[in-house]
């Protein structure tokens, strides 16, 4: 036969493949977020990594989302993140996250294993495990770092409330008790485990998780 | 693995199996989400209270169908003050031993993750942790021994592809005539590399969003799971609010399987499959054409998923050993 037809049917298959490739491709960057934009800043599970680094190693797999105890770890959609008034930004879609305001990490406590739960369950290494010691959660742990808001604070506002330094697992050292029980925050010990930001009693609440470092 | 008799119609012993271990892989993929919430509520000891609330829904049976497993099984339950109570801490420690899906999870302990994602997860990040190595001994080994054997045995997309390719017979039965278009086979190959390449330039896996497995194991834990949230809400029996546009893409490409090429994102497209095509290339457990016993009937030729031509021996490496 001619040249012309193999020649057609050559193109035709280079077009074909080229558009399932670019198809792929393509649905892959929108359903990873990419048309979303700008990264968000949220909360990770403890042991994350960095969060480029985080997103570099996770998969997606939704094991520490399994194994979490507490369902404290979502994955983090326009759905999960909507009362949170968060969305996914950049290859974040179904990434782990915390929103401690729903569901507060609580540290493997009463749960089975040496090490926190989501930390073993990380096949890739995104989530880099942590013993279940006092000392290596001081340590290891660091979610985030609890703040106040002076504002919207029962006790700076005349009451005396303490419901968050009840709440924290470090009481005494993350968070104390002060004049007409004030909370005051021990960066040094604070894991940002978020249990003071869900028992606050405030809406919006007046103790919150915030990201060490963005 | 030997060429099977082409005169007999019946179904196979290893189609029997393969169906079987296929429905199996599905029923835990959609389990493993379930155990969790089971453990959240051991957890939280509120599993009676929600058994009771949950009682005659989809959420309850299936609850209530874990309590009775796990707690049937050795030191399951303890005595206490007279009373048979569920053994806590025996139960939490082996629900831990259960989680994610075909894409990475976890079975009775043995951590298993797909290579896809492995790879994706090297490239994107430039390291391999040792927690990755571990997890990759089974796919790999079994890719090794058996070649593409995960496609046709275990992914839960595979068998649905599957299922929807009997979607042809039932147009046949209307009179219609699908498609079938043949797309070049290495588009797979170049998909695979261009994943890893965008992966490794973008630092996210991207090719994780678009494997079917994967979605498929993120699909369930959100289907799962809100129908236990909105259960616990209040709002009982079986919802499928939970579904989102991950089930249209899929349900998007089997009508486009069944409509205009037979089986094609297994085929021509799928990066998983190349990536388990290519450990799997050297592997000694295959089909094989016996010269001497074949007449040439050319009933393997239609037959094959994969579209592959076993009468003339040509499976090389994307064959997935189905042997239907």
């Amino acid at each position: 036969m001619s040249k012309g037809i193999k020649r057609r049917e050559f193109f035709g298959r280079i077009f074909a493949a080229g558009l399932s490739l670019a198809g792929v491709l393509g649905v892959g960057r929108w359903m990873g977020g990419a048309a979303a934009g700008e990264r968000v800043p949220v909360i990770r599970p403890p042991g994350a990594l960095p969060e480029t680094d985080f997103l570099a190693a996770c998969i997606r797999c939704s094991r520490c989302i399994d194994a979490c105890p507490n369902q404290c770890i979502t994955a983090f959609t326009e759905t999960s993140g909507l009362e949170h008034g968060l969305a996914p930004g950049r290859g974040q879609r179904n990434t782990p996250a915390i929103f401690p305001r729903r569901q507060a990490c609580v540290l493997c406590q009463g749960a089975p294993g040496d090490v926190l739960l989501c930390t073993a369950a990380c096949p890739t290494g995104a989530l880099v495990p942590i013993a279940k010691t006092v000392d290596s959660i001081l340590e290891n742990v660091k979610i985030g770092i609890a703040v106040v808001d002076e504002n919207i604070c029962y006790s700076f506002q005349g009451g005396a409330c303490g419901v968050c330094v009840r709440a924290c697992p470090f009481e005494d050292k993350a968070l104390r008790a002060g004049m007409w029980e004030k909370p005051i925050v021990d960066e040094e010990f604070c894991v940002g485990c978020g249990l003071c930001e869900r028992a606050c009693v405030r809406y919006p609440q007046a103790i919150r998780v915030e990201l060490l470092e963005v | 693995m030997k060429n099977k008799s082409p005169s007999s119609r019946a179904p196979h012993k290893l189609q029997i199996a393969r169906r079987t271990v296929q429905i199996l892989a599905l029923v835990v993929a959609l389990t493993i989400p379930i155990v969790s919430r089971y453990a959240n509520y051991i957890s939280a000891r509120e599993l009676d209270k929600n058994l009771a609330r949950f009682e005659g829904t989809a959420q309850g049976r299936a609850l209530a169908l874990l309590d009775t497993t796990f707690r049937a099984m050795p030191d399951g339950e303890t005595e206490r003050v007279g009373r048979i109570i569920r053994n806590r801490d025996v139960i939490l420690a082996r629900t831990q031993g259960f989680g994610g899906g075909p894409w990475s999870g976890q079975i009775a302990g043995v951590s298993m993750t797909d290579p896809l994602a492995a790879a994706e997860a090297i490239v994107a990040h430039k390291r391999l942790p040792w927690v990755l190595v571990v997890s990759l001994v089974v796919p790999i080994l079994g890719t090794l021994l058996l070649g593409r054997v995960f496609c046709s045995w275990i992914c839960p997309m595979g068998f649905l592809f599957d299922l929807g390719d009997k979607l042809r017979s039932l147009a046949g039965l209307l009179e219609l005539r699908p498609l079938n278009i043949r797309f070049p086979r290495w588009t797979m190959y170049a998909l695979l590399g261009a994943g890893l390449g965008l992966a490794f330039l973008s630092a996210e896996p991207v090719l994780s969003y678009v494997y079917p497995p994967a979605m498929f194991t993120r699909e369930a834990h959100g289907f799962v799971f809100a129908n236990f949230d909105r259960a616990e809400e209040g709002s009982l029996g079986l919802n499928f609010g939970g579904l989102t546009s991950i089930s249209i893409i899929l349900g998007g490409i089997m009508l486009f399987e069944a409509a205009i090429s037979r089986r094609w994102w297994c085929r021509y497209v799928c990066p998983g499959g190349a990536l388990y095509s290519l450990i799997g290339a050297a592997r000694p457990v295959r089909v094989r054409l016996v010269e001497d016993r074949c007449t040439k009937c050319a009933l393997c030729v239609p037959v094959c998923p994969m579209g592959l031509n076993p009468m003339h021996n040509e499976m090389g490496m994307a064959c997935d050993c189905c042997g239907v």
